[in-house]
C-alpha cells in the first residue's frame, strides 16, 4: 500500500478556494486574487470580512477536531470512539452554554476545556463496573452516549432560561456553527490547535507503542496510564479548543480519522493525525460550504450538514462492522 | 389489584397537579365549574379549558403511548436501550410530519394525524434493519448506535428543515423538540382512538409477544409465527408512538425508563406490564411536565427536556447493568 | 541469596482478590532457557508479568541483579528486560518493518532522530526471525508462524538481557511451535540472552529449557533440570497426572505420556 498523503493538502487547498469563491455571490478565483493584493473591490470584501474568517475558522476547528478523534480512535481502538459520540463536546458545549447562562465571565476555549475534561472523566468513572478487570470500549462508548444526552439535556434546559435572542443564538451555536465567525476566531482556534498539535506530536511516540497493548508498552519502558492519561487530556483540549469557537459540531472527529486513512493510505500513528486533521479541516469547510449555499438565503448551521453527512457514515460503519463480527 | 389502585392514584395526583397547577393556580370551584358550568367570561375557567385540560389529555395520550411502546419494544427485542425516542421512532414520526407540512404547507393537526404514523413506522422497520434484526443479531449495543445514528441524521433533517423555513414550521418549533405546551392545537380526540386500538392490539398480542421474545426457533416450537408477530409489535408500537409524537413531539427516553419499572412492579407478565407502563407512562409525562412548568414561571421547561434530564442518568445506569455477553 | 540475575525474593501474587502465589523463592539461572510450567490458574503468566514489573507484587519483591525491580527506573529496565505478552494485536494495517522499529522505543531519547544503531540492530532482529524479505508486508497478511516471529523480532530490536516470553506458541501449529521454539534458543545460544517463558507443552519444554520451573495449585512444585523436574511423581502433584515418563527417542530429554 502506497501513502498518497500529497492528495490531502491538495484537497484541502481546493476546499478553502471553493470555500472563498461560493457563497450569495459565486468570485472567480481572479476576483480574489486581485481582492487579495489590491484590497478593494468584491474579492477584498469577502476575503477579508465575510468569507476568509469563517472559512479559516472552520479549516481549524475541522483539524482540532479530527486530530482529536483519532486519538481515541487508536486508543480505544474503535472508530466509534470519538469526543463527538463519547459527550466530550457535549459537555463543552454544557459548559459554555452555563458560562454564558450564569454570566461567568471567562474565555470561551477555558470553559470548553473544563466542560470536556469533566465529561471525560465522568465517562471514565461511569465505565468502572466491578469486577472487570478492563471495562471494554463499548461500555465506554455507550456511557459516553448517555454522558452526551445528559449534557444536551441540561445545555438545552439552561437556553430555555435565556432572553428569546440569546436562546436562539445559543440553540444555533450548539448544533455547531459557523456564522459570523471573526478573525479572532480564526487565530483562536488556529493557534492554539498548533500548540495542541505540537504537544501531540511530541506524544506521538508513546502513541505508537500504547497501540501495542498496554503490557508491551509497559514492557517498553513506557508508564501506560500516565502516557494514555497525557493523550487523552490532549484529545480533550483539541476537542474543547474547537468547540470553543464552532459549538460541538457532530461527526466531524468521528469521519475524519477513518476517511484521511482510506484517502492518504496511511497507517501509522503520525501520519493518521496527520490525515485526520487535513481531513476534518476539509469536511468541515465543504460541510459549511454546502450548509451555507445549498438554501439560497438562508444560512443552515454547519453542525446539520454534518449531521447529515455522518450519520449515514455511522450506519455504514455498523453494517461493516456486523459482517466482521466485531459488534 | 392494590398495585392497580395504587398507580391510579398516583396517576389522579398527577392529573390533577397538571390542571390545578400553574402560573395561576386554579380552584376546585374553578375546574368544575369550566367542566360543569363553562362561563366564556371567567379567564380563570378559560385557562383550564382551553390550556390545562388539553394539556391533561395530551400528556395521557403521549406518557401512555410512549410507555407501552417502550415496553413492547425491550419485550420483542429483549433489549432494556429500547425506547421509541432513541431508536429514532419518534424522530422518524416528526421528520415526516415536517416534510409534509414543508411540501403541502399545511401545518394543522389533520397534517400531524395523516403522518406520524408512516415515519413512524418507516423508521421503526428502518431502525430493525440497520440494527440487524433480520439476521436475528440485533444486540443491544448495535441496536442503540444504529439508533443513534438514525435519529442524529433525523433530527438534523428536521432542524435543517424548521431553520430553513421558518414561516411554516413555526408551529412545530416547540413541538419539534417535545412538549405539551400546545396540546390544544392537536388532534387530542383522533389520537386518543389510535392509542387505544395500538393499545388493543399489544394486549390482544401479548402472549404471542412474550413467546416471541424467547427468540424466534423457540416462538415458532410453541406455534407462533415470528414473522406475522412481527408485523403485529410493529403495527402496535406504530399506533402508540405515532399517538404520542402527535400530541406531544418526539418526547425520548420515557419509553426507556418507564419498562424496567413496571416490570420491577408487575412482573414478567406483558399484560400486566403494558397496563402498568401506561399509567406509569401517563403519570411521569405529567409530573416531568408539571416540574417543568414550576421551575420557572412564567416560563416553562419543555417536557421533552425533563424527561431527558431524567432518562440519561437511567441509561447510563442500564449501560452499566448490561451482561458482558451483550457486547459480544 | 544470590546477587546476581533474575530471582524472587518471599514473593506473593494476587490476581484481583485472590492470592495465586505466596512467598516463592527461585532464582532464574543466567543466560539460559528456563520455562514456567503448570496447570491453567496457577499463576504462571502471573509469575511472568510479576518478573517484568507488569504487576506489583503484594509482598516480596522481584530482584533483577540484587536490585528491587521497583525501584529501577522504567526505561533502564526496559533496556534491560524485554517481555512478549500472550497474545498481543496489532494495530491495522502496521507492516512488519514499522512493528520491529517499535522495539526501539526505550534506546531513544525524547526527541532523538532515529539513528543508524537502531537500523542496524532492526535488521539484525528481522535477520534472526527470517523474516527480511517482509518487511514491507502488513502483519496482517502473515501466517501465523510469521506473525509470532514478527513479534519476537520487535522484542529482540529491544536489544535486553532478559526476554520474557508468555505462551509464544499458543495458536499455533506443531512445526510453528518448533520454529519458535528453536528461534528462542538460536538467540540464547547467539548472544547469551536469557530467556523465560510460559509454556504449555511439557514436552515441547523439556526438550528446549534447561531449567524448568514447575507451578502447582499451591504454588512452586518443583525447579531445576528438566530430567530433575518432569517426573511421575510430580506431575501427579502439579497436575494430578497420571503419566508415564520416558526418554525422548530424539533428544534423550524426558517424555510425558499420559497413561
Amino acid at each position: 500500500m502506497k501513502s498518497s498523503i500529497l492528495v490531502l493538502p491538495v484537497l484541502l487547498l481546493g476546499a478553502v478556494l471553493l470555500s472563498l469563491m461560493i457563497g450569495q455571490v459565486v468570485l472567480s478565483p481572479l476576483q480574489l486574487w486581485t481582492g487579495l493584493w489590491s484590497g478593494t473591490g468584491p474579492g477584498a470584501l469577502t476575503l477579508r470580512v465575510l468569507r476568509g474568517p469563517a472559512t479559516f475558522t472552520a479549516a481549524g476547528a475541522g483539524a482540532v477536531l479530527g486530530a482529536a478523534g483519532t486519538i481515541f480512535q487508536i486508543l480505544l481502538r474503535n472508530p466509534l470512539a470519538a469526543p463527538d459520540v463519547m459527550g466530550f463536546m457535549s459537555g463543552a458545549g454544557l459548559a459554555v452554554v452555563a458560562g454564558v447562562a450564569f454570566g461567568i465571565s471567562l474565555p470561551l476555549p477555558l470553559l470548553s476545556a473544563a466542560g470536556g475534561l469533566t465529561a471525560a472523566v465522568a465517562v471514565a468513572l461511569l465505565s468502572v463496573r466491578r469486577g472487570a478487570v478492563m471495562q471494554s470500549s463499548l461500555t465506554l462508548i455507550l456511557v459516553g452516549i448517555g454522558v452526551s444526552f445528559l449534557a444536551s439535556a441540561a445545555s438545552s434546559f439552561l437556553i430555555t432560561r435565556m432572553p428569546p435572542q440569546e436562546a436562539a443564538d445559543a440553540q444555533r451555536w450548539l448544533v455547531g456553527s459557523l456564522a459570523a465567525r471573526s478573525w479572532q476566531h480564526a487565530a483562536q482556534v488556529c493557534g492554539l490547535g498548533a500548540l495542541l498539535l505540537l504537544v501531540l506530536a511530541l506524544q506521538v511516540r508513546a502513541l505508537k507503542v500504547l497501540e501495542l497493548g498496554d503490557e508491551l508498552a509497559a514492557g517498553l519502558g513506557l508508564r501506560p496510564g500516565r502516557a494514555r492519561n497525557g493523550l487523552i487530556g490532549t484529545g480533550v483540549l483539541l476537542a474543547a479548543a474547537g468547540v470553543a469557537v464552532a459549538g460541538p459540531v457532530p461527526f466531524v472527529a468521528m469521519m475524519a480519522g477513518p476517511l484521511g486513512m482510506r484517502i492518504a493510505k496511511v497507517t501509522a500513528p503520525g501520519a493518521r493525525l496527520c490525515a485526520a486533521a487535513m481531513t476534518g479541516a476539509v469536511v468541515t469547510i465543504l460541510a459549511d460550504v454546502v450548509a451555507r449555499s445549498i438554501v439560497p438565503g438562508v444560512q443552515l448551521p454547519v453542525g446539520v450538514m454534518t449531521g447529515i453527512m455522518g450519520a449515514p457514515y455511522l450506519l455504514w460503519l455498523l453494517s461493516k462492522e456486523a459482517e466482521a463480527g466485531e459488534l | 389489584m392494590k398495585l392497580h389502585l395504587g398507580l391510579l392514584m398516583v396517576l389522579a395526583v398527577a392529573a390533577a397537579l397538571t390542571v390545578f397547577v400553574g402560573v395561576r393556580a386554579a380552584g376546585l370551584a374553578d375546574v368544575s365549574n369550566a367542566l360543569l358550568a363553562f362561563d366564556a367570561a371567567d379567564p380563570a375557567q378559560v385557562v383550564i379549558r382551553s390550556v390545562r385540560l388539553p394539556r391533561l389529555v395530551a400528556g395521557l395520550i403521549a406518557g401512555a403511548g410512549l410507555g407501552m411502546a417502550g415496553t413492547v419494544m425491550q419485550a420483542v427485542t429483549r433489549n432494556p436501550l429500547a425506547d421509541p425516542g432513541l431508536l429514532g421512532v419518534n424522530a422518524g414520526a416528526a421528520f415526516a410530519v415536517v416534510v409534509g407540512a414543508l411540501v403541502t404547507g399545511y401545518s394543522d393537526g389533520g397534517m400531524i394525524a395523516v403522518l406520524t404514523f408512516p415515519g413512524a413506522a418507516m423508521a421503526a422497520i428502518a431502525v430493525f434493519l440497520l440494527g440487524g434484526a433480520r439476521h436475528g443479531t440485533a444486540g443491544p449495543v448495535r441496536l442503540t448506535l444504529a439508533g443513534v445514528a438514525l435519529n442524529a441524521l433525523l433530527l438534523s433533517l428536521i432542524s435543517a428543515i424548521i431553520l430553513t423555513r421558518s414561516d411554516v414550521l413555526d408551529a412545530f418549533r416547540f413541538w419539534a423538540t417535545g412538549s405539551l405546551s400546545q396540546a390544544n392545537a392537536r388532534p387530542l380526540g383522533l389520537m386518543s382512538v389510535s392509542l387505544v386500538l395500538g393499545g388493543g392490539i399489544a394486549f390482544l398480542a401479548a402472549p404471542r409477544l412474550e413467546a416471541l421474545a424467547l427468540g424466534s426457533a423457540l416462538a415458532r416450537g410453541l406455534g407462533s409465527r415470528p414473522g406475522r408477530v412481527q408485523m403485529t409489535a410493529l403495527a402496535a408500537i406504530t399506533l402508540m408512538t405515532g399517538s404520542a409524537v402527535a400530541v406531544a413531539g418526539p418526547v425520548a427516553f420515557l419509553g426507556l425508563i418507564v419498562p424496567p419499572l413496571s416490570r420491577r412492579l408487575a412482573g414478567h407478565v406483558l399484560r400486566r406490564e403494558l397496563l402498568v407502563s401506561a399509567m406509569l407512562g401517563a403519570a411521569i409525562l405529567l409530573l416531568a411536565d408539571t416540574a417543568g412548568r414550576l421551575t420557572m414561571p412564567p416560563g416553562e421547561i419543555r417536557v421533552g427536556i425533563m424527561t431527558a434530564l431524567i432518562g440519561a442518568p437511567a441509561f447510563i445506569l442500564m449501560v452499566r447493568r448490561l451482561k458482558p455477553g451483550a457486547f459480544a | 541469596m544470590t546477587h546476581t540475575g533474575l530471582a524472587t525474593d518471599r514473593l506473593s501474587l494476587a490476581y484481583g482478590d485472590r492470592i495465586v502465589i505466596r512467598d516463592l523463592t527461585l532464582q532464574v539461572p543466567e543466560r539460559r532457557v528456563t520455562s514456567i510450567l503448570g496447570p491453567n490458574g496457577c499463576g504462571k503468566s502471573t509469575l511472568l508479568k510479576a518478573l517484568a514489573r507488569l504487576i506489583v507484587p503484594t509482598g516480596g519483591e522481584v530482584k533483577l541483579s540484587g536490585k528491587t525491580l521497583g525501584a529501577i527506573d522504567t526505561r533502564a529496565l526496559a533496556r534491560q528486560l524485554a517481555i512478549l505478552p500472550q497474545s498481543p494485536r496489532a494495530p491495522d494495517g502496521i507492516t512488519v518493518a514499522d512493528l520491529v522499529r517499535r522495539g526501539r522505543t526505550p534506546w531513544r531519547g525524547f526527541l532523538a532522530p532515529w539513528s543508524e544503531d537502531d537500523g542496524r540492530i532492526c535488521a539484525q532482529a528481522l535477520e534472526q526471525v527470517g523474516l527480511q524479505e517482509m518487511v514491507d508486508r502488513p502483519i496482517d497478511e502473515l501466517s501465523g508462524g510469521q506473525r509470532q516471529r514478527a513479534w519476537i523480532a520487535l522484542v529482540l530490536a529491544q536489544d535486553t538481557r532478559y526476554l520474557l516470553l508468555d505462551e509464544p506458541t499458543t495458536w499455533l501449529d506443531l512445526a510453528h511451535q518448533l520454529e519458535v521454539l528453536s528461534l528462542l534458543r538460536q538467540c540464547n545460544r547467539d548472544h547469551g540472552t536469557t530467556v523465560v517463558a510460559v509454556l504449555h507443552d511439557l514436552n515441547l519444554a523439556a526438550r528446549f529449557s534447561d531449567h524448568l520451573i514447575l507451578l502447582g495449585a499451591d504454588g512452586l512444585v518443583a525447579s531445576g533440570a528438566p530430567d530433575e523436574v518432569v517426573t511421575e511423581d510430580r506431575l501427579r502433584q502439579a497436575f494430578g497426572l497420571d503419566a508415564l515418563v520416558v526418554p525422548d527417542p530424539v533428544t534423550g530429554r524426558p517424555l510425558v505420556v499420559p497413561r
